[in-house]
């Protein structure tokens, strides 16, 4: 695993563009005003305990509403119940609060909130509102091109309750958690554009660690990923997802990411 | 006499300076967007641009982010609509290079900084007001303007440009 971690960085660091359109974790950029993203986000994860695999998929709607401010809403699907069903929603808003920009590079924050609900078994430490737990997430998040190279930071803070109506949160689990995310992303292909048509390929490589306020329980996990934009309107991601550390109960940590995603812009004439 | 005459000019500035947003009519604009290196977030500006009913084509060179507007004639335009639709796509000017005919900038709203007249029927300028340079240039030229009063005001319904041709 070290080897693809060094390689990554290696093809990362290598030369001119970046991207951020990040796989697993957000930028602080947002959508364009009045652009619709659909995407779909599919996941497979092997169980830990248990034998077989999970299956995720979380169909979701991005608009943006102004230069500034995005909102989205996802739907969590999954077979943990051995039929596919739909165990919960989110509802996100970002905000860009700061944007400055050069040529050759720009700096931009942004926060964010987003509000969960679930009604899935609460089965692991780990909190995880998208998807797993009902409650909300707030943070900060922080994108930065250097020589071309864009970097990305978040921090947050992640609070879960009961999923209504079955499932009480354990009473021995931390409840809320502080959550930090890694990504730096480049441009592999083209080389040199010639049109909007071109397939555009990028290698992705994002951290993303939490640890629980209350006992000091923590993961840290690697997603190496690729991504293929195809005529500058469509993206296809195929992540893996690694636990490099752990010291908490996690049922599933590693899977595969395959997410479709199809952009319509100037949807609201 | 002396008065009479100052408000007459005065009359004339305002009246010339109300007529010229609508009479200033550009055929071509050349924007280079900053802070963007993939071609969906390209594509992004390049839809806003072309979401203008005024648009006839709209040229792109990805690789240094510029797009080349030819706008219909009788348009009624004003730049700013240029710098709006690149920061609706999330991004902002770097250079904005517009085409018009040579009376139009004479008509007012404009203001000459660097002492060139074109001889040309149709005129090619750069617009270096703030959000239409990069902010390192902006800072740049803010110290070079000390003395141009308005520079400094950012007001919206001035643009002070440099003749390029």
């Amino acid at each position: 695993m070290r080897k693809v971690v060094i390689l990554f960085f290696a093809l990362v660091f290598q030369k001119n563009y970046s991207q951020e359109l990040f796989v697993v974790t957000d930028p602080a950029s947002n959508i364009p005003a009045n652009t619709l993203s659909a995407r779909v986000m599919q996941s497979v994860f092997k169980e830990q305990v248990e034998t077989g695999y999970n299956y995720h998929a979380m169909p979701e709607i991005s608009y943006g509403i102004s230069k500034n401010l995005m909102v989205r809403s996802t739907v969590f699907l999954s077979t943990r119940s051995n039929n596919i069903i739909a165990e919960g929603a989110s509802f996100y808003a970002k905000y860009r609060v700061f944007s400055t920009d050069d040529v050759n590079s720009h700096f931009r924050v942004a926060t964010f909130g987003r509000y969960s609900f679930n009604k899935a078994d609460i089965h692991q430490d780990e909190i995880e509102i998208m998807g797993h737990n009902t409650g909300f997430e707030t943070g900060i998040i922080a994108t930065q091109l250097i020589k071309k190279v864009a970097v990305s930071s978040s921090v947050s803070f992640e609070k879960v309750f009961d999923n209504k109506p079955d499932y009480v949160f354990p009473s021995n689990q931390g409840n809320n958690a502080t959550n930090y995310t890694f990504s730096i992303g480049k441009l592999m292909y083209p080389k040199k554009y010639t049109s909007y048509k071109q397939t555009n390929i990028n290698l992705m490589l994002e951290f993303l660690g939490q640890t629980i306020n209350l006992n000091g329980k923590s993961y840290l996990d690697v997603v190496p990923s690729v991504q293929f934009i195809i005529n500058s309107q469509a993206r296809i991601d195929i992540g893996y997802r690694q636990e490099l550390y752990n010291s908490m109960a996690r049922s599933a940590p590693n899977g595969v990411y395959f997410n479709l995603e199809y952009n319509f812009f100037n949807v609201i004439k | 006499m002396k008065k009479i005459n100052n408000i007459c000019v005065l009359l004339v500035s305002i009246v010339l300076l109300a007529g010229i947003k609508s009479n200033a009519q550009i055929s071509k604009a050349e924007i280079r967007a900053t802070g963007l290196t993939c071609s969906m977030c390209s594509n992004a500006i390049n839809k806003q641009l072309k979401s203008l009913p005024e648009v006839i084509s709209v040229e792109t060179d990805l690789n240094t982010n510029t797009f080349s507007v030819t706008l219909k004639e009788g348009n009624t335009l004003n730049p700013k609509i240029f710098k709006d639709k690149v920061e609706k796509a999330g991004f902002f000017i770097g250079s904005l290079v517009l085409t018009t005919k040579s009376e139009a900038i004479k008509q007012g709203g404009y203001l000459v900084v660097n002492n060139v007249s074109s001889t040309n029927p149709e005129v090619q300028f750069q617009i270096l007001d703030k959000s239409y340079v990069t902010e390192k240039e902006f800072k740049k030229l803010s110290k070079s303007f000390k003395n141009v009063e308005t520079y400094a005001l950012n007001s919206e319904d001035d643009f002070h440009i440099k003749i390029i041709n």
